[in-house]
């Protein structure tokens, strides 16, 4: 009961007629790695920005550590100690690295005071991500995989306890893909932090997810292991249509 | 009296709107809050004066000369100079419209030197009375142009080629420009037909109001009310702020002290601003 | 590094021993420069590092200026308490408007700001019994020797200066200015990483405020004579605006060079081109937009800019010409 450490019960977002998420129920326990997948448009983003603060919700509540967030400002969720990153990178322009991270060190859950100790602290991070020697550059000037790595790092800078990745490997090449699973595996069981990923890379969601959850028109159709989901009839169907799903489940 | 303030209102209104539609269509389309329009209403009074005083030329057949020349010289201005701040900030499109204004009001200085300018029409003091309201022969021409004016805008905007393509280009930049749209040939067009449009609007209120280089000004301050309260992008919303705008004024002298009016006026547009800025009528088109 | 502090104290020096070489004329003449310059630094704390185009800024210039006026004019009250009562007013309204405008975005807060501002001016010029409205209202002057007033006035213009730069110095690398930079950069992002933005965003008003008031406050007890139009003068924002382009948004020298770069060029058209003064100062505002919208500090500045520039390197983007503006106005 008690290391539930988001919740959400009822969640819906409407734009006008359009149902983007509908009646949603989670859960997410401390510590682990939950996957949220489904087909493009499945309300996989909304439903994360309803987390994060950035959307209100229509209907529905959301809880963190059993207090209740939803309806709560941005700036209050990411202090409680949430974070996220967004599908399209937001770095801060006209700023280098080194600056854009500093601020999640600056203005996260730990609010550091000092420039400079926010500075040291944000080096070490870099390191994690593999981003040290880059951070004089300006962010203009960064490649894909790194403005990804910088969202990331941004977003660690805060200290978060609920990390929430938003397509975070969007772009990347095999081998980036396999070292970010490394990294976001290293985050949960060294670290402790519980995180949360949106992804449309299968092999990588599958690989990391302690439990997957699909999302399909904002609605949730199945929850479960990564081997439970990859044999679910409504799961299968739902991207690769229902003949389809027959077959294979005539085969698993 | 009230009828007659009305009345009064309505017949100055048209030539709010003329003024507010050329503004509203710049700053709708390219982002650009265009304070030198107050200037360009001058310039097309200075030019209607001009012809007059030299000339004999009455003012509303100068109209169509002024609107000549103030789209091409805007057209320029855009073309070669505007083109390249229009993508800015508003810190830089704002300065440098400021930057232009001051530059055009020294130059009509210049020229026509401080002293106020009128045109005093021969048939000024014709008119037709019904009951106890007066409408003055000028006013009602004023009224009518304006409201031809406004009626070949619409058109203009909605059914020619060019028009769609101006919308086109305020909708999307980017996607305009994919399917073959010259865009910044488009803003110059934009702008010189705002500058046409204020021109003209100058021309229209040279017989009955004196002319001195610094009416810009507060000019712009009541295209920007009537851009606000009828919304960026509409032309109907201009034509009613247009008229809205006359009217409070009128009527408002009536019951309001002068000294209080601006400030109402000012107060008023804040509270849109912050409460309703798509205007009465406008959608949140250009965001 | 070295350099720099060595130029800055060999200016000081300079700028101490000014009074005391050279004629009245030069001497106002450059604390009309310092209080350009310190207006110019207080706008961009609000406009060139968090990103809001305050218009209306001269509403604390004219609000300190009336305070002080009316209170030394009509209560008698001596200037330091004056000078308190305006930089706690200009705050006061700066937090009051800010609550009101600052959710707008680009034009229409330009213009939301541009509007208080006319409506304060409408206000205090109705308010005659109090402000003797349109009339202007006289302040009580400093006694002594116009070689006394104007190297005194010199010496508080330039000590505000010198305050500005330092507060607006530590912004530059303190956590305040990075909350105020970040909300500039992508205020969405700023707020999803834990900077509560309208917080934030009057703080920076309400500094910027207090700089402006204050300098209004010293303006009307130097001059001793002010009135509506003067004071709440659109003008003096689009000079600020003017000189924050010059010498480069959002940095910290950058609106002293260029208050310095426009006084210089201000007064060499002055003196020979009464009628053209207001055109060229159009020209001038006009060219600068276009050519130099980065400023001249970002080719300067921090010593490696002009080898970067060389390399071809693409340095962090001053933020003057800002992303092409995708802020169209509206509620966010």
């Amino acid at each position: 009961m008690s290391d539930i450490i988001l919740s959400g019960t009822g969640v819906t977002r409407t734009f006008g007629a359009l149902k983007a998420v509908w009646e949603v129920d989670f859960e997410v326990r401390k510590g682990e790695i939950l996957g949220v997948i489904g087909p493009n448009g499945a309300g996989k983003t909304t439903l994360l920005s309803m987390i994060n603060g950035t959307l209100a919700l229509t209907r529905g509540e959301i809880r963190f550590k059993d207090q209740v967030i939803s309806g709560l400002r941005p700036f209050r969720i990411a202090e409680l100690g949430v974070s996220r990153t967004f599908q399209i990178v937001k770095p801060f322009p006209g700023m280098t690295l080194l600056e854009n991270v500093a601020i999640g060190a600056l203005f996260g859950k730990d609010k550091i005071r000092d420039a400079r100790e926010a500075q040291d602290k944000t080096r070490s991070i870099l390191e994690t991500v593999n981003l040290s020697g880059r951070e004089n550059v300006a962010v203009e000037n960064l490649n894909i995989s790194e403005r990804k790595r910088l969202e990331l790092a941004r977003a660690l800078a805060m200290d978060p306890e609920l990390l929430l990745l938003d397509e975070v490997m969007a772009g990347l090449n095999t081998t980036e893909i396999d070292w970010i699973m490394g990294l976001i595996r290293r985050l949960n069981e060294k670290e402790g932090r519980t995180i949360l990923v949106i992804e449309h890379v299968m092999k990588a969601i599958m690989g990391i997810s302690h439990r997957i959850m699909v999302l399909h028109h904002g609605r949730k159709i199945a929850e479960g292991s990564p081997d439970e989901i990859s044999r679910d009839e409504s799961v299968i169907s739902a991207y690769l249509g229902e003949r389809y799903a027959k077959r294979r489940g005539g085969d698993a | 009296m009230l009828l007659q303030a009305v009345i009064n209102g309505l017949l100055f209104g048209a030539v709010y709107s003329t003024i507010g539609i050329g503004f509203s269509l710049v700053w709708g389309v390219m982002n650009i809050i265009n304070v030198a329009h107050g200037s360009f209403i001058m310039i097309g009074a200075y030019l209607s004066f001009t012809l007059y005083a030299a000339y004999g030329v009455d003012p509303f057949l100068s109209i169509p000369i002024v609107m000549a020349v103030l789209f091409g010289v805007a057209y320029v201005i855009q073309k070669f100079v505007l083109n390249r701040v229009v993508r800015g900030s508003v810190f830089i499109t704002l300065t440098f419209t400021f930057g232009l204004q001051i530059l055009i009001a020294n130059v009509c200085l210049l020229i026509w030197s401080a002293d106020y300018r009128s045109i005093k029409l021969p048939y000024s003091s014709a008119g037709i009375q019904i009951g106890q309201v007066v409408l003055p022969a000028v006013r009602l021409g004023i009224f009518a142009v304006a409201l031809v004016l406004t009626g070949l805008f619409y058109l203009f905007i909605r059914r020619t080629k060019t028009g769609v393509a101006i919308n086109a280009t305020a909708l999307n930049f980017e996607g305009a420009k994919t399917v073959g749209i010259d865009v910044f040939n488009i803003y110059a067009i934009t702008f010189g037909v705002s500058a046409a449009l204020a021109g003209a609007a100058g021309a229209l209120i040279a017989p009955i109001m004196s002319i001195n280089p610094f009416l810009g000004g507060p000019l712009v301050g009541k295209a920007f009310v009537i851009a606000i309260l009828g919304g960026l992008g509409s032309t109907i919303g201009a034509l009613v702020g247009g008229m809205v705008l006359g009217l409070v004024e009128t009527v408002g002298t009536l019951f309001i002290p002068s000294s209080y009016q601006e400030l109402l006026g000012f107060s008023v547009l804040v509270l849109v601003l912050v409460f309703r800025p798509q205007g009465l009528l406008g959608k949140r088109f250009y965001e | 590094m070295k350099a720099k502090w060595i130029v800055l104290a060999v200016l000081f020096v300079l700028f101490v021993a000014a009074p005391f070489l050279l004629t009245g004329f030069w001497v106002r003449l450059i604390t009309f420069t310092f209080m350009f310059a310190v207006l110019a630094s207080a706008l961009n704390i609000i406009a060139g590092f968090t990103g809001y185009a305050a218009f209306g800024n001269m509403v604390f210039f004219g609000l300190g200026a009336y305070t002080t006026a009316v209170l030394m004019n009509k209560v008698g009250l001596p200037f330091p308490v004056a000078l308190a009562a305006s930089a706690g007013i200009a705050v006061v309204m700066s937090i009051l408007l800010g609550l009101l405008l600052l959710r707008l975005k680009g034009h229409y807060f330009a213009l939301g700001t541009l509007g208080a501002a006319e409506a304060m001016k409408y206000i205090v010029e109705n308010m005659t019994s109090v402000t003797n409205g349109g009339r202007g209202i006289t302040v009580p002057s400093m006694r002594g020797s116009p070689f006394m007033h104007n190297t005194i006035f010199y010496f508080i213009m330039f000590g505000l200066l010198i305050l500005i730069i330092v507060v607006v110095w530590q912004l530059s690398r303190n956590r305040l200015g990075y909350a105020f930079k970040a909300i500039r950069a992508n205020e969405e992002a700023a707020g999803v990483l834990g900077i509560d933005q309208t917080r934030y965003k009057i703080t920076a008003w309400a500094l910027s405020a207090l700089f402006t008031g204050i300098t209004g406050a010293v303006y009307a007890y130097w001059f001793s004579y002010i009135d509506p139009p003067t004071v709440f003068d659109v003008m003096w924002v689009v000079k600020m605006f003017v000189i924050i382009l010059i010498g480069g948004a959002g940095t910290v020298f950058g609106p002293v060079i260029g208050a310095f770069i426009l006084e210089t060029i201000s007064e060499l058209v002055w003196s020979r081109f009464i009628n053209l003064h207001l055109g060229i100062l159009g020209l001038i505002i006009m060219l600068v937009v276009l050519f130099m919208p980065r400023g001249i500090i970002s080719v300067v500045t921090q010593g490696k800019g002009l080898r970067d520039l060389l390399q071809g390197r693409r340095r962090p983007s001053s933020p003057a010409a800002g992303p092409p503006s995708s802020s169209n106005g509206g509620q966010s």
